[in-house]
């Protein structure tokens, strides 16, 4: 991490240096008060005033992205593989699953139906106000970037549902299970908590949310059609979530990894204020998470197993934010059947009576040479 | 069909469930070890909870064969061709072999898929072994010693019928016992009307079918002599899809169709376009399979970096009198080109290929023939344009005419294929190698004899002249491990070919053998490579044994009789006096189910994971341990993904040489692989005499830091 660190801020320098010729030793220096000046800002917490808030933007050069010249090679990385992984739900036959979805019972179907709107909910948070508002905060041009995909492939799940929503049920069906999420509790509860730290003015805190929510809270949702497709049932809809959760892999460890960078340049004392401060965000979403998991999966009775898959994903979230798991393993024990479909690797065998599969990615197109077609 | 599936739990159980054990073999123990034994008390729990409670009991053989005969689960006549003794005795034969399924996933993929159920898909009226002395019964059709050879070849592993023909027989309520068909498609709107009759016929009674596209004409071309008037073959492949997706076998799977084009097919293009992850609705394809057809000129373009000429089939039938596809474009290539009559488009032939790879890439589709190459293996009289669904079946047709009212006018050759696999360790193991080979070939020419497809009188006519049977193979992985042989190496390379060369030679046999007793060849080998005896030139004019000590003590010690060149010329003179029963023998398909029931690695294919997810519609996913590994061989069962394309295609193109159909041949690519390089795989199979390439596979692996802990199938 630290040498890492150092060679991104090296990269800054000789940039700044060849921008502008400037002796390369005050050039450091400046950029050393700049980013000092940025922790202090991330850190104080302190509502700025309208004035500062302009003053800050008009202080902020606009910045062409250059992509030969990259700050952090993880900007890069992540933002390749989000490019790779680009999916769209047409490419699903999720029409496949029509007569599975006959065989569950009302209960089941009730469930899947608010499982998924749920997540609709979730996602087009994150679409439409989570990713976006970290874009002001991203410390490189390639790091914004990376969280416009972030946010667009957001949009793109949060209408995958629909696409499943339609292809499954009727429209009453659909419109109920929408009204019934305005109407819970504990999912306005949720997203009331997270919108909170979004719109919030300390740019670490609207990380650890962003983290908590791609990382941990998505997946009481997630586990039903995992749930699902172990037992044979609504396989494709599974693919599909796969695809999701394949990308809410690579956002969460993304975005708690750019915390930890922030997080770093923090002194003592500030850390501990924003570890308490993730911790207690944390209790306070699994204590809302548990009622919401209860209500939803007491009738069919899975409460105790979709828990454990919270620890799990609890201590995994607290991991990508590179604090210590919070839950001890005797109640992280998720179902194998569970954990092992969870696997984001692209390499499950499938039959092509059943479906695309979720592992296919876009190529690199690279010409052939005459070398290639000596025969 | 509706299934048996467990209810949704909902207390708490004391043992553990089997799919949580099942799934435990994609975790590492606390000892760092691949944890086999979950696997094997996840199958033995799966008995305990779930398939002894769901089984119907019976008092007796009798009570069962009556119960089963009076409320039409058993076809009658079947067992009518056999005394009630000898069935019973059959049965005791077949229990006493002890027959255990060593992986959950063969047991839930039995008794998911194939075992004879009540009719309200509730509870089981079968075990295995009911199942294998019934196929055995209805195959061999009254004669005891056929009846018997089945049941222990098929029990002991040794060999397997395909799905369909193992899931149908001897059932009352069935499909077809054949599940592959290929059919043309002439330039006319009566013979695209019968084919989508026929997709839906075909899909209904479980078969997978492919179409070749290549005769319809382009995009734009004249109708009636009006120009821009087609649609070319877009709508065509439309068509279809929602054909098969209408049609899905009383709800079991849906309909599963692949489409052949032609490489110089104008329209080309747009058909690879259909794939595109970002292709329009209107014309994405989304569950059609699609492959083309490549000849040799082709490569021969590219190689110069030249333009391909793309022709219209409308204009080429008009000018040469036959349909596109049955005229070799490498040999016409050059005349097409300069003939004014036959309009004609151009695209660059290396970006053709890169576009192919690129497609692939982003669906692993589409897959490939090379047209050439199988004409000039094929030792039958005529010409093949297409292959099928799993690219493993490449046989002659001819063209059906049509009236006005879709009557035919004349029927065509149409073609269907039924398939049964070897498993190669245990057939290694055969007490009698020759033998096993032979009822295993006796047991295919049985379905094509007993098969009829009425629905489709040009699959009907092709199959009774024909009666063509693709003979498999699988497991070589699972062989070449347990022996401690690295796959494609020198040694697995030697193993392969030799393995091909003694197959083919009892094939053969067996054929002139039923040729003899039924007085009957195939139509058409009178002008056959067979009748001539060329094919045979290259087995009694070069001596084929193996290279390498191991191979030879392998087949020394397990006392498989390498043929000699004298056991040819014998054979020969047989073949060139008697003839052959089946126009064809040997096609290897990829074998996904019936792999699993056989414990077997698929087809002769490396394993895709130490670990398998296999998905399914009606089984989810679960975990397949590679057959005869263990924690202490495990460099001997790298992946398909380490092997890498290389040693894959030097394998099958040791088995290619003697085979007469085809090889359902899959590439394996790292994620680090470009377009580039799945093009130089496909150059090198084409020159290294591979007749086809199925799918392209892509392994992306999680991001560092995203993974999964522990999981087996996650590491390299």
């Amino acid at each position: 991490m630290d040498t890492r660190d150092t060679q991104a801020a090296d990269a800054a320098f000789d940039e700044l240096a060849d921008a502008s010729a400037v002796d390369p030793a005050q050039a450091r220096e400046a950029v050393e008060a700049d980013q000092a000046e940025a922790a202090e800002a991330f850190s104080e917490g302190a509502p700025q005033t309208e004035a500062q808030q302009r003053q800050h933007k008009h202080n902020h050069l606009v910045q062409a992205i250059n992509w030969n010249r990259i700050e952090d090679d993880k900007d890069l990385e992540v933002w390749n593989r989000l490019v790779n992984n680009f999916w769209l739900p047409e490419k699903v036959p999720l029409s496949n699953d029509v007569q599975s979805w006959g065989t569950l019972t009302e209960a089941e179907k009730l469930l899947t139906m608010r499982v998924f709107t749920g997540l609709t909910l979730l996602d087009t948070i994150q679409g439409t106000v989570g990713a976006v508002s970290l874009i002001p905060d991203a410390i490189t041009p390639h790091e914004e970037a990376v969280y416009t995909n972030i946010a667009f492939m957001e949009s793109v799940h949060a209408k995958s549902y629909s696409s499943i929503f339609s292809t499954l049920a009727s429209t009453k069906e659909i419109d109920e299970a929408f009204r019934w999420s305005q109407e819970n509790v504990y999912l306005q509860r949720k997203a009331e908590i997270i919108i909170g730290y979004y719109e919030g003015d300390d740019p670490l805190k609207r990380k650890v949310a962003s983290t908590l929510l791609e990382s941990f809270m998505f997946y009481s949702g997630f586990y039903l059609p995992m749930y699902w497709s172990s037992r044979a049932k609504l396989t494709n809809t599974a693919d599909l979530i796969r695809l999701i959760i394949r990308d809410e892999a690579v956002h969460g460890y993304y975005i708690g990894y750019k915390f930890q960078k922030g997080y770093e340049k923090l002194t003592a004392e500030k850390q501990a204020e924003i570890k308490d401060y993730t911790y207690s965000l944390l209790y306070e979403l699994y204590e809302n998470e548990s009622k919401y998991t209860a209500e939803l999966y007491d009738p069919v009775g899975l409460t105790e197993d979709v828990k454990k898959f919270l620890h799990y994903n609890a201590n995994k979230a607290l991991m990508n934010l590179g604090f210590e798991p919070l839950f001890p393993t005797t109640v992280t024990d998720v179902s194998p059947a569970i954990l092992s479909s969870l696997s984001p690797n692209a390499d499950e065998n499938h039959d092509f009576f059943s479906g695309s599969g979720s592992s296919y990615v876009i190529g690199k197109a690279e010409s052939t040479e005459d070398e290639d077609w000596d025969f | 069909m509706a299934t048996v599936t467990p209810e949704m739990t909902t207390g708490k159980t004391t043992a553990m469930d089997y799919h949580s054990l099942n799934a435990m073999l994609n975790l590492y123990g606390p000892d760092g070890k691949i944890q086999f034994d979950k696997d094997r008390e996840a199958a033995n729990q799966y008995f305990l909870q779930h398939v002894n409670q769901n089984t119907v009991f019976f008092h007796s053989l009798k009570e069962k064969l009556d119960y089963l005969v009076e409320n039409d689960y058993y076809e009658k006549e079947v067992l009518d061709q056999y005394s009630f003794e000898f069935i019973k005795s059959l049965m005791k034969r077949a229990y006493g072999y002890k027959f255990r399924f060593p992986t959950f996933l063969g047991a839930l993929k039995y008794y998911t898929s194939y075992t004879l159920k009540t009719f309200d898909g509730k509870r089981y009226l079968e075990r295995y072994e009911d199942r294998v002395v019934n196929v055995a019964l209805a195959l061999a059709e009254g004669s005891e010693t056929l009846a018997e050879q089945i049941v222990d070849e098929v029990v002991n592993g040794r060999f397997q019928p395909a799905t369909p023909t193992f899931l149908n027989a001897g059932k009352k309520q069935r499909g077809e016992l054949v599940s592959c068909f290929l059919l043309r498609i002439e330039d006319n709107m009566e013979s695209i009307g019968r084919s989508i009759n026929s997709a839906l016929q075909l899909s209904k009674r479980g078969g997978g079918v492919a179409f070749n596209l290549t005769n319809i004409r382009e995009y734009g071309a004249p109708i009636k002599q009006i120009q821009n008037q087609s649609s070319g073959v877009i709508p065509v492949m439309k068509l279809f899809e929602d054909s098969f997706s209408y049609a899905n076998q009383l709800g079991a799977r849906q309909g599963a169709g692949a489409v052949y084009l032609q490489a110089h097919h104008p329209d080309i293009m747009r058909f690879l376009d259909t794939k595109r992850e970002n292709a329009d609705e209107k014309i994405r394809i989304k569950t059609l399979s699609l492959g083309v057809v490549v000849p040799d000129i082709t490569f021969e373009l590219a190689k110069k970096g030249e333009d391909m000429y793309l022709f219209s089939p409308y204009d080429v039938e008009r000018v040469y009198g036959v349909p596109f596809s049955d005229i070799s474009v490498t040999e016409k290539y050059h005349e097409m080109v300069d003939d004014s009559r036959i309009s004609k488009t151009k695209i660059n032939a290396r970006e053709f290929f890169q576009t192919l790879a690129e497609i692939q890439f982003e669906s692993g589709y589409p897959y490939v023939m090379f047209e050439d190459t199988v004409n000039r293996a094929n030792p039958i009289d005529g010409r093949i344009n297409m292959s099928n669904l799993c690219s493993e079946i490449l046989q002659v047709n001819t063209p059906s005419t049509y009236d006005d009212n879709l009557d035919y006018e004349s029927i065509g050759k149409d073609i269907s294929c039924n398939l049964g696999s070897m498993n190669i360790a245990l057939s290694m193991d055969s007490p009698d190698f020759g033998k096993t080979v032979e009822t295993a070939i006796r047991t295919l020419t049985a379905v094509s004899d007993q098969s009829n497809i009425g629905s489709v009188p040009s699959i009907a006519r092709g199959n009774s002249m024909s009666h063509a049977i693709g003979l498999g193979q699988m497991n070589l992985h699972g062989y070449l491990g347990r022996e401690r042989i690295h796959y494609g190496s020198e040694e697995g390379l030697d193993f392969t070919n030799i393995y091909f060369y003694t197959v083919l030679f009892h094939a053969l046999r067996a054929s002139n053998l039923l040729a003899q007793e039924k007085g009957e060849t195939f139509d058409g080998f009178e002008r056959s490579k067979y009748a001539s005896g060329e094919f045979f030139d290259k087995y009694t004019e070069q001596e084929w044994k193996p290279a390498t000590a191991r191979i030879q003590e392998l087949f020394d010690t397990a006392e498989v009789a390498i043929p000699t060149q004298d056991d040819w010329r014998e054979l020969k003179a047989l073949v060139q006096e008697h003839g052959i029963y089946n126009q064809n023998l040997q096609a290897v398909p990829p074998t996904g189910s019936i792999s699993y029931i056989n414990n077997s690695t698929s087809s002769i294919h490396p394993i895709a994971s130490k670990i398998e997810i296999r998905k399914e519609g009606k089984l989810g996913r679960v975990y397949y341990p590679a057959p005869f590994m263990t924690n202490d061989n495990l460099e001997y069962f790298q992946d398909a993904y380490e092997i890498g394309p290389d040693k894959i295609i030097d394998t099958y193109a040791a088995a290619t040489q003697h085979v007469d159909q085809g090889l359902s041949l899959t590439l394996f690519f790292k994620d680090t692989a470009t377009t580039r390089d799945i093009n130089k795989a496909q150059i090198s199979a084409w020159r290294k005499g591979i007749k086809t390439i199925y799918y392209v596979r892509l392994r992306q692996l999680a991001l560092e830091g995203t993974e999964v802990d522990g999981c087996v199938s996650c590491m390299l």
